[in-house]
């Protein structure tokens, strides 16, 4: 294989540029759409022995006046309603209004409440949580590369990281907005789980990365740092993508087969390590050898 | 797969000075690169005790296997014991429950009193939780920022609106006083039998008088026969000497207006029923002194009557409906300001102070005053906490109970009784109630992903590292049956994300694999011999699987501290996945790869997917 990522670097500055401006754009475009975890609300999972049609279910949720109700219908026998009243009394309502006499036409599920004030603690939580993992993974990538500091200082590789990172975090949140648009799919606390959990994943693998290169800077004294790069991300090439390859596929599996609660988290750890693992390999590195040339240009 | 565009460059100073390079490089040197480092030598050891090694490593997989899912062993065991089953614990999202989480408002509440209010709270949720028969019922207290949380985790409850109602209930403190009265009003039917036995009882007493009256008729030989007085009718009803006060008023008015031996014409109906009364004996009896005018005292006499008589009971309304043992007084946690421990002065006695408010104290002087010398309960959400006696009439709303209490028993007591003076209102927040069919489901669904995501690692290993692939898989095995012994024993409450967090670590625990294998498989390439090629392997790749798991590790510990339980499980089962992959993958795979590495694999590279020498 004699193909060459650093030199090619272009063209992977470009699909990621692409990415991202759409992502970013979809966010802009259509928000995001938060879930119960965020807003306080209700989320109830109903079974029907025999699902009316949902113009029905909405006819009956409205005749329990308890404001809006949105109905999703789910497999062929179920339905999800959303509600924005969060007390019990409504609760019983809206099962009532469903049953419309029949007890046993209607077996809950699941029945989910988040209070207003529980749903905003969660929010700043969350961004908290965020902020904290990259400032956490910036200290210690400068931390272990602490003693690399030519032709890069260590604290580059920690920005460089995070600048990747954020591309990985960029790029599902994107294909959420627009799923949430098209779809009603919700970003919920699992969301955010699936998020700081890419960003472990994606800076393990950048690291290795780096690790490498790290690794070939002595080994290889003296060669332009550009083709130390390209050396280090060849060798990590393969382990990077077996890697990437058995957690995905393993993904694929709980995707698939798992349950239907956590599809949409399963959902977000796809493609985030699908994007992480295309950033450590296509973009992390490249842009290592990027500000290098740039600052030895400065420097004349 | 990539060769090395020039193996020569590789080499070029690597192997000259070893330690040099990895001392310069300022980090901490790893773990396998020195032999006077004691697990250095362990993997320095002999080819004999390597074995050994491997075996015992294998064996204590087998266990642990055999610890997570003992049916097995335990169907095909023969003579040999049993291995203990300890259950995992699920989490409500599989088994099927409610999680309710309250929020307890503080606003009334002292600072210095507060978490002394939540840990009475939440005892008195726990006694009403308790009485919903669900297994293993869990109450705690939070604190999010400045809010009490209290967290109710319901497994396998049945009717949650039931549950969310009785809990909401502030807790009730209730003072009783002790009760003759019926419980409850009789019925018309009741009132129509109490009429009934009225009149068989008069009945009986008339056609009985016929007898007593009857010439030479025996009173007191018909008294032991007829007689309904358990007390008197073996002595022929004699009641003994009466003074004015001890019997009834009907009773002794009857008896007073008699001559000595004289019997009474009709009978007469008291609260008991009717009596035959015959009077016996009269007598002046010494009464109280009494105080006269002029300073000085002088004695006084009570007329005293002897009597017999034969009774004729009747139902009374307590027959029917049997007296509750303690009537309400109308004083209840309202109207108590505060409940708290005191020592007594002199003896050092714990003590537990009452203090009423107004409405409170002159209520309770009220309930103390007729019920001097016995007892007044104190009730919590109708359980008897404690009956102290009355000892007087208790005026200005401070009362002492003074008992055997020690100080932990004396606090518990203030603390419930806070709990119902002060009750904290609650409000339920948070409620997550998943139904038993969809736990169910949700569980199957997640092990067949688990089972399948196993197959899928194993495959792709075995495919793309042949040899080592095997390898890997019996490390994967080991792996898997130790971290989810850990799960039993450590007691983690599995989750669904719970097990997405652990069948993802799968995946990730295979990459300390790749990252060893692709650096022998370098190494092999590079013309070393498999010994050298493996324990550059290793060495090499540590410091990238300890560098790229701690980030997860730091990911892990920050998602924990984000913690709602659904995150928490994720990130805890994700954490010991991590933890316990790191040592599979050192110590495990090394030892099996070295137990079974000898000169006569590299007569067959291929079975590390290494095609060709190049040296």
């Amino acid at each position: 294989m004699t193909f060459n990522v650093i030199a090619t670097r272009r063209i992977w500055y470009g699909l990621s540029a692409v990415l991202v401006a759409a992502s970013i754009g979809s966010i802009a475009l259509w928000g995001l759409k938060l879930g119960i975890d965020f807003t306080g609300g209700t989320l109830l999972q109903v079974r029907f022995t025999a699902r009316p049609a949902v113009e029905e279910i909405e006819r009956r949720a409205g005749e329990a006046g308890v404001g809006t109700v949105h109905v999703q219908p789910v497999g062929d026998a179920e339905a999800i309603l959303r509600l924005q009243a969060t007390d019990e009394a409504s609760h019983q309502k809206v099962l009532a209004a469903m049953r419309a006499g029949d007890d046993a036409s209607v077996t809950e599920q699941s029945y989910e409440t988040v209070g207003p004030s529980v749903g905003s603690e969660l929010r700043s939580r969350s961004l908290k949580g965020i902020a904290l993992v990259l400032l956490a993974i910036v200290a210690y990538i400068a931390f272990a590369f602490r003693s690399v500091s030519k032709p890069v200082s260590a604290w580059k590789y920690g920005i460089v990281a995070i600048v990747a990172l954020l591309h990985d975090v960029l790029i599902p949140t994107g294909v959420f907005a627009a799923l949430g648009h098209f779809a009603g799919v919700e970003i919920d606390v699992l969301f955010v789980t699936a998020v700081l959990t890419v960003l472990g994943f994606s800076v393990h693998d950048t690291i290795v990365v780096f690790d490498r290169i790290r690794e070939n800077l002595r080994r290889h004294a003296g060669q332009p740092f550009e083709d130390v790069v390209a050396i280090s991300v060849r060798e990590t090439f393969v382990r990077s993508l077996n890697t990437s390859l058995t957690v995905i596929l393993v993904l694929l599996a709980l995707y698939l087969f798992g349950g239907v609660s956590t599809r949409s988290f399963i959902l977000a750890l796809l493609i985030g390590v699908g994007v992480g693992t295309y950033s450590s390999i296509f973009i992390a590195s490249p842009l290592l050898v990027t500000w290098e040339r740039w600052s030895s240009r400065k420097r004349g | 797969m990539g060769h090395p565009a020039d193996p020569r460059v590789l080499f070029y100073g690597f192997r000259e000075d070893p330690c040099a390079s990895w001392f310069g490089s300022g980090i901490i040197p790893p773990v396998m690169a020195t032999s006077s480092n004691p697990i250095g030598a362990l993997f320095r050891a002999p080819a004999a005790r390597l074995r050994w090694l491997a075996l015992f490593l294998l064996v204590v997989g087998v266990l642990a296997g055999l610890f997570v899912d003992p049916s097995v062993w335990n169907r095909i065991r023969g003579p040999l014991p049993e291995f203990p089953n300890k259950a995992f614990r699920l989490g409500l999202d599989l088994q099927g429950g409610s999680h309710l989480v309250y929020e307890a408002d503080m606003s009334g509440v002292p600072q210095s009193d507060r978490s002394e209010q939540m840990s009475g709270l939440r005892e008195v949720i726990e006694r009403r939780v308790n009485s919903f028969g669900v297994s293993e019922p869990l109450v705690q207290t939070a604190m999010v920022g400045d809010k009490y949380r209290l967290i109710v985790d319901l497994a396998g409850i049945k009717d949650v609106n039931e549950a969310i109602r009785q809990i909401g209930e502030t807790p009730l403190l209730e003072f009783k006083e002790g009760s003759t009265e019926p419980s409850r009003p009789l019925t018309a039917e009741e009132k129509q039998q109490l009429v009934a036995s009225d009149a068989e009882a008069k009945r009986k007493a008339q056609e009985a008088l016929k007898r007593v009256l009857a010439p030479g008729a025996d009173f007191a030989a018909l008294a032991k026969e007829l007689s309904d007085d358990p007390g008197s009718k073996e002595n022929g009803g004699d009641l003994d000497w009466i003074s004015a006060g001890l019997t009834v008023p009907e009773f002794e008015k009857a008896v007073a207006a008699l001559k000595v031996d004289e019997i009474t014409k009709t009978p007469v109906a008291t609260a008991f029923g009717w009596h035959i009364i015959k009077k016996t004996g009269e007598r002046e009896a010494p009464g109280p002194e009494v105080e006269l005018s002029n300073g000085t005292t002088a004695s006084s006499t009570v007329p005293e009557w002897r009597a017999s008589h034969i009774l004729f009971k009747k139902l009374i309304e307590t027959d029917i409906v049997p007296p509750e043992q303690w009537k309400n007084t109308g004083l209840s946690g309202a109207q108590l300001r505060r409940a708290n421990v005191l020592f007594d002065q002199q003896t050092g006695a714990v003590q537990i102070g009452l203090q009423f408010n107004d409405e409170g104290s002159k209520l309770f002087g009220e309930i103390t005053k007729r019920n001097v010398g016995k007892p007044v309960a104190i009730f919590l959400d109708g359980v008897l906490l404690s009956d102290p006696v009355v000892q007087q009439e208790i005026l200005g709303g401070e009362a002492q109970i003074t008992g055997q209490y020690t100080i932990p028993e004396a606090k518990q007591m203030v603390r419930n009784l806070n709990a119902g003076a002060l009750p904290v209102p609650i409000t339920l927040v948070n409620q997550q109630t998943v139904g038993a069919t969809l736990g169910a489901e949700s569980l199957a669904k997640s092990l067949m992903a688990g089972l399948l995501g196993f197959a899928i690692v194993a495959l792709f290993m075995l495919v793309v590292y042949r040899f080592l692939g095997v390898v890997a898989t019996v490390a994967l095995l080991v792996y898997a049956a130790l971290t989810l012994a850990v799960f039993k024993t450590i007691g983690v409450t599995l989750t669904l994300a719970g097990i997405a967090g652990f069948i993802l670590s799968l995946g990730m625990a295979v990459d300390a694999n790749i990252l060893i294998f692709e650096r022998m498989k370098e190494e092999l390439r590079a013309g070393k011999s498999i010994r050298d090629a493996m324990d550059e392997g290793f060495r090499r790749a540590w410091l990238s699987i300890r560098d790229s798991n701690v980030s997860s590790l730091i990911t892990c510990t920050i998602l924990a501290w984000l913690g709602t339980s659904l995150v928490k499980g994720f990130a805890v089962t994700l954490a010991i996945g991590i933890l316990v992959s790191m040592f599979t993958a050192i110590i495990v795979t090394r030892t099996f790869l070295r137990a079974v590495a000898g000169r006569w694999m590299e007569k067959h590279l291929w079975l590390f997917g290494v095609s060709k020498r190049r040296v």
